[in-house]
């Protein structure tokens, strides 16, 4: 081998080399970012699956609580006064405090405490006329103090929580008296706005049901249209335009149809504003065209010697293609499909547009109820100035990215399950 | 080899003439293929054999650009009319493909397939007769008749094809049309074919297009040589390979060109 042809030969390894490493750099800079973006989101969130309580004692006196009779049923309970005996469970944890000053403990504990205790009664009707130790919902600026994520060495003025609290909260901590245990109320609350009630109970089901309807009105209309321009529509002029207008919408903003959604769905047909039943609508134009696309694709996938062999047999057009196009192509249809739904269900400026921004403090059980949704979730409590909600908005996306992920596992497992090779 | 036809002619075609778009691929193609007869047709790649093939069952329809002038008679039918109903012609004629296309299903479904949608069985134990007959006809049932409902493409090369033979014989097509049947397959398997169309020449007209100069010798009784879209010669298979009247086909079967 002479001198020029070695250098050349070394030349060509020294580019593939080269090549390797920049492919290598480029995905380890891409995972990095992910670890970053992961890091960020979980070590603020984290805590959001966490609650606290505070323990305390209330004194069920039927005097107080305004019982006149010695056998009181259900009705008389759901009917007492709990303001007094929860009012004073709250002011027992600093008997030396002065009355008026009294609003301090108070704000220690949700606004919902009366409630607790109440329900508390309700759940344990033997309880009445018994001094029981009881869990309230610690306020949310209680619960960052607990989480550690509310700075205590800022001048007392700015502080939402004052020397006080304090005070009582680090006696209350040394007695034990702080609980902090899994917060389920985050998934079965509505959206609140106060940070320690506030779940994702609404949003979530509000995303639900928009897929729901988004697939309920893309699927079918996507796939009867992908196999009439697959199989039956003569190539001409006119589907050719078809064929380049479906491209052309799949790369069309999310806020334009959020607009038509506007224009169209509620000024027009009048249907219920800030409903899953509009917003899934109009996320289905959206997915149309994903899913046409990758229905057509997957269509065009099956090898021609299938329809062939079935046309030879004597079948119809229609048989050919129900009995033997349709089904082969269908795995790669469904995982087109679930991919669609997985952008819809992340999409927030179309459902902003329709008025799925409203606060919605009801959990809808219809489509056609007012809901939120997940990434629209996020977005109203980011904006929302309480330091109760930052790990609120951190959680929410997990509880989205675990969605997604759920359905990106699902079309992967669909098209790893059903795949043919085709030899 | 001797032939055991009747004498009749099953398809005749006159001045048969194809055109892909622009382009013609077959030029006055005329020829008689006689009943319970087996008619090879060779010739070099391209040459119009296989286009002729599927003009007899109407499988150039598939093809939009693709344009069939002349007639092609069989039995007084005439296939090239725009009347003719091509799923009642393809139930006549059936076809075996170049590579085994069997369909992604069980081999029960691949045989019962052809009968289920012609309507040919009144109840499961007809049509599962149907399908045992033509498992043995395709010299396949002893193989395949524990695993039914096993994937047919899960069969060897030389098993899929035979499911294929036995998927188009389900209907009892009158004609049987064969396209290089055996050029995915090893030699064994081609000689189980081979064997295979001897067999079913005696129930059915069988029309096969093949590369190989020797397999025409062996299982036909009519030879057709075609070559740049014409039909160069055709007549009795031992005269052909032995002494044919034209230059060009003596060229050919002698390893000359092609």
């Amino acid at each position: 081998m002479n001198e020029a042809k070695r250098k050349l030969l070394n030349k060509r390894y020294r580019a593939e080399a080269n090549f390797k490493l920049f492919g290598q750099i480029a995905i380890g800079l891409a995972l990095l970012f992910l670890a970053v973006f992961m890091y960020k989101i979980f070590s603020k969130g984290y805590t959001a699956f966490q609650k606290t309580w505070i323990v305390t004692e209330v004194h069920y006196d039927k005097e107080l609580m305004l019982i006149e009779t010695d056998n009181p049923s259900l009705e008389d309970l759901e009917n007492a006064d709990y303001y007094d005996i929860a009012y004073k469970a709250m002011t027992r944890l600093d008997p030396s405090l002065p009355e008026e000053d009294d609003r301090q403990l108070i704000q220690m504990v949700a606004f919902t405490y009366e409630q607790e205790v109440k329900n508390h009664l309700l759940k344990n009707p033997s309880l009445l006329g018994k001094i029981v130790p009881i869990r309230l919902t610690a306020s949310d600026d209680l619960d960052q103090v607990h989480k550690g994520n509310y700075p205590r060495d800022i001048p007392e003025e700015d502080r939402r929580v004052n020397d006080y609290q304090l005070k009582i909260y680090d006696m209350l901590n040394e007695r034990g008296d702080i609980l902090s245990k899994f917060n389920l109320s985050f998934f079965t609350n509505p959206d609140s706005r106060e940070a320690e009630l506030a779940g994702i109970a609404s949003s979530f089901m509000g995303t639900v049901f928009s897929i729901l309807v988004c697939l309920a009105f893309s699927f079918p209309i996507a796939v009867l249209a992908a196999i009439y321009l697959e199989e039956f529509a003569p190539k001409n002029k006119f589907t050719d335009f078809i064929e380049v207008n479906i491209n052309n919408l799949a790369a069309v903003p999310s806020i334009v149809f959020g607009l038509l959604g506007l224009g169209v769905l509620l000024a027009v047909f009048n249907l219920p504003r800030s409903t899953p039943l509009v917003g899934g609508i109009t996320l289905s134009l959206m997915t149309l065209p994903t899913i046409i696309i990758a229905a057509r694709a997957s269509l065009k996938a099956v090898p021609p010697s299938i329809r062939e062999a079935a046309l030879a047999m004597g079948a119809s057009n229609m048989q050919t293609t129900m009995h033997h196009t349709v089904p082969l192509s269908m795995p790669g249809t469904l995982s087109g499909t679930i991919i669609g739904l997985a952008q819809a269900l992340g999409e927030t400026a179309p459902l902003i547009l329709i008025g799925m921004v409203a606060f919605v403090n009801t959990i809808p059980g219809t489509p056609v109820d007012p809901a939120a949704s997940l990434p629209v979730q996020i977005y109203i409590w980011s904006e929302s100035a309480e330091r109760g909600f930052v790990e609120k908005v951190s959680a929410c996306i997990m509880v989205l990215l675990g969605f997604l992920i759920l359905m990106n596992l699902a079309a992967q497992i669909i098209r790893h399950k059903f795949e043919r090779k085709w030899n | 080899m001797r032939g055991n036809g009747t004498n009749m002619t099953k398809i005749s075609a006159k001045n048969v003439n194809v055109f892909y778009g622009s382009k013609q691929a077959l030029f006055d193609v005329s020829l008689d293929i006689m009943d319970k007869e087996v008619t090879a047709l060779i010739g070099p790649s391209g040459c119009g054999k296989s286009t002729f093939l599927r003009c007899l069952n109407r499988m150039n329809d598939v093809i939009d650009i693709c344009k069939v002038e002349g007639s092609i008679k069989m039995d007084e039918l005439e296939l090239n009319s725009r009347k003719l109903d091509v799923v009642r012609l393809r139930e006549n004629v059936g076809m075996v493909f170049q590579k085994p296309n069997p369909f992604p299903k069980t081999i029960y479904e691949n045989v019962s397939y052809g009968p289920t949608i012609h309507g040919m069985a009144q109840s499961k134990s007809e049509l599962d007769q149907i399908v045992e007959m033509s498992l043995k006809k395709a010299a396949l049932w002893e193989e395949v008749k524990d695993r039914l409902d096993e994937i047919g493409t899960g069969l060897s090369g030389g098993q899929q094809q035979r499911l294929c033979i036995a998927r188009a014989i389900s209907v009892s097509p009158e004609v049987i049309l064969m396209d290089e049947p055996c050029s995915a397959l090893d030699p064994i398997a081609t000689a189980q074919i081979e064997e295979l169309i001897d067999d079913l020449k005696k129930e059915h007209t069988i029309v096969i297009v093949t590369h190989s100069m020797s397999q025409a010798a062996r299982v036909s009784q009519k030879t057709g040589f075609f070559h740049l879209g014409k039909l160069i010669e055709f007549g009795d298979t031992e005269k052909i390979f032995k002494n044919p009247d034209n230059q060009q086909t003596q060229d050919y079967i002698t390893g000359r060109f092609g």
